[in-house]
């Protein structure tokens, strides 16, 4: 039992980070390879916040959202520029800096060493110290996060970024600023995945700069674009699948550190089967 | 004093050579296939990790080994293109498409890599006390860097002499131009790209097996090659040979003359510095033909 609340804990945390993508992946039509960055901004902004200054976990979810909303902000304004390949390319190596960042910033992330004892929510003296109280909290927060997401792409607001993601100069010559569009959806979406890592922090109780690198940004890329493309229920089976996935190779009995491997190429090779032969997903409502 | 602008200037040149090889490939099969390839990082890689399985394992000579490398390395990329790319050209897949895909067979290779050969750091120079070193202008440079220097020289005069006067370059030109007309007039478009895939990935192999030798392989060496190749493809333009070349050189003296100040883990952070900066200003490349 305490094995499946830990599973379910997992699909709660990725499946934010996957709707979050998905808002700039399948609504807008994006190719941003930096999910993991914004993640780590989340995790690093508890972990730093708790451990050094005592600061209750939920202020730190604010912290994570504001200094990772700063971070997308500042590079969006850049980066809404473009589309395509250079859009792609460019996140990619923000990934890579962010995580270098994690790497060599020691006094503040204590690089490879990681940061340990990391505490759990409390709230007016209540601790969420079972896994299941863990599973509630991280749950309720999941689930609001799938409504704003179906708020955000239901709105007027949204249908602007369906739009640019069938073809930008038209909806450009209606008179929308696609700039502006493209760099909010940015921000949003990079503060639903610090979210996502403050809940992570909290729950392993300790990181270190290795979950967060380009692998993991290209996990939730597999997991958006196997579950489906502008389908947040798709989603979620893509992430319930590829967050048992490991699991399963490890009751095939891979020793751990071949099996964290296996899990790379299956992942990889799925992606590009799901290229070759279904570029929308399970379930997707747009293809790439 | 001595002055340590000479040794700057010497590990500039020598990281441009190495990025400049990689981006030469990644540039040839963009001309041609219209879509980044990533997979060509850890191509490189094989390349590196093919001569270190013949050099350690099979206990082969020096250029054995480093022909197998070569050879391995452009195998897997022309495998790539057949089994994968091919199939998704024909079905008029979109470029994002193709680059996800190649952005899931490097995750996939990588893994391979690490599970076959451990993730450690290894090295292809067995006695590193017995490289000769030289002095020019107060800095040091070592034999090996001098090899990779006059390699990097000799690949690019020889590949830009091709696609001049041979009759592969012209295709390869024709088809950059336009792939539709290339077909038109005769020329058989796969075989044709099967082999910029050949060259793209043996070039690739060479900058594997150069690191090899002059500092070193690890299974994820193929994610920084990569950034650094995708870097100086978008300082020198997207699709622009000359211009990634350009790029390359440019990135490897801006890193090495960063470092001067700062400590050498930042690297990295300056060359995407570089990447914003031309973003911002030149966003078509240095010579800026086409935004």
């Amino acid at each position: 039992m305490e094995y499946l609340i830990h599973l379910a804990i997992l699909i709660s945390i990725w499946s934010m980070l996957a709707m979050s993508l998905n808002l700039i992946l399948g609504y807008t039509g994006l190719l941003s390879i930096t999910h993991a960055a914004f993640f780590g901004i989340g995790a690093y902004a508890t972990a730093i916040s708790m451990t050094v200054y005592d600061i209750n976990f939920f202020l730190s979810i604010l912290i994570g959202i504001l200094v990772a909303g700063v971070v997308a902000l500042l590079f969006g304004l850049i980066l809404a520029r473009f589309k395509g390949d250079i859009y792609a390319l460019a996140t990619f190596g923000l990934n890579i800096i962010i995580f270098s960042i994690f790497l060599n910033w020691q006094e503040v992330t204590r690089g490879p060493l990681g940061i340990p004892g990391i505490g759990r929510p409390e709230i007016f003296d209540f601790v969420f110290k079972s896994n299941l109280y863990f599973l509630i909290l991280v749950s309720v927060f999941a689930f609001l996060i799938y409504l704003i997401s179906e708020y955000i792409v239901k709105s007027s607001f949204g249908r602007v970024l369906q739009a640019i993601r069938e073809k930008e100069s038209t909806i450009q010559v209606f008179g929308y600023r696609t700039h502006f569009f493209k760099l909010t959806i940015f921000v949003i979406s990079a503060c639903i995945a610090a979210v996502a890592g403050s809940f992570f922090a909290s729950y392993i109780t300790f990181i270190d700069p290795s979950t967060f690198s380009l692998n993991e940004s290209i996990f939730i890329l597999a997991i958006v674009i196997l579950g489906g493309l502008a389908n947040n229920k798709g989603v979620f089976v893509g992430t319930v699948f590829l967050i048992m996935l490991p699991e399963i190779l490890r009751f095939v009995g891979f020793p751990t550190d071949i099996a964290a491997q296996m899990r790379q190429v299956v992942y990889g090779l799925l992606l590009v089967g799901l290229m070759m032969y279904r570029p929308q997903g399970l379930l997707g409502k747009f293809k790439l | 004093m001595e002055s340590i602008i000479p040794q700057l200037i010497i590990n500039s040149i020598i990281a441009g050579s190495i990025y400049s090889l990689v981006t030469l490939g990644f540039n040839l099969i963009f001309g041609t296939t219209r879509f980044v390839n990533l997979t060509h990082g850890v191509v490189a890689a094989i390349g590196g990790y093919g001569t270190f399985a013949m050099l350690e394992l099979f206990d082969q000579d020096i250029f054995v080994s480093i022909l197998f490398g070569i050879i391995v390395a452009a195998f897997i990329g022309w495998l790539s293109e057949k089994l994968i790319y091919r199939p998704m050209r024909k079905n008029k897949s979109s470029s994002t498409v193709l680059l996800v895909a190649s952005l899931g067979l490097f995750t996939a290779l990588q893994a391979v890599i690490a599970i076959i050969f451990s993730s450690e750091f290894k090295t292809l120079s067995k006695n590193i006390d017995s490289i000769k070193v030289y002095e020019i202008f107060g800095g040091i440079i070592t034999e090996v860097q001098i090899i990779i220097l006059c390699t990097a020289i000799l690949i690019m005069v020889s590949l830009g002499l091709m696609m001049k006067f041979t009759k592969l370059g012209k295709a390869i030109k024709a088809i950059s131009d336009d792939e539709e007309v290339a077909k038109i007039v005769g020329i058989n478009t796969n075989k044709i790209i099967a082999k910029v895939f050949i060259i793209g990935s043996a070039i690739a192999g060479v900058a594997g097996i150069a690191i090899g030798f002059d500092t070193g392989i690890e299974p994820t060496m193929g994610m920084s090659l990569l950034f650094k190749g995708v870097i100086a493809m978008i300082i020198g333009g997207i699709g622009n040979v000359y211009g990634g070349v350009a790029g390359a050189f440019l990135l490897g003296f801006v890193e090495n003359f960063g470092i001067w100040k700062i400590s050498g883990e930042w690297k990295d952070t300056i060359a995407f510095v570089v990447l914003l900066l031309f973003l911002v200003i030149r966003p078509g490349g240095i010579f800026n033909k086409k935004k």
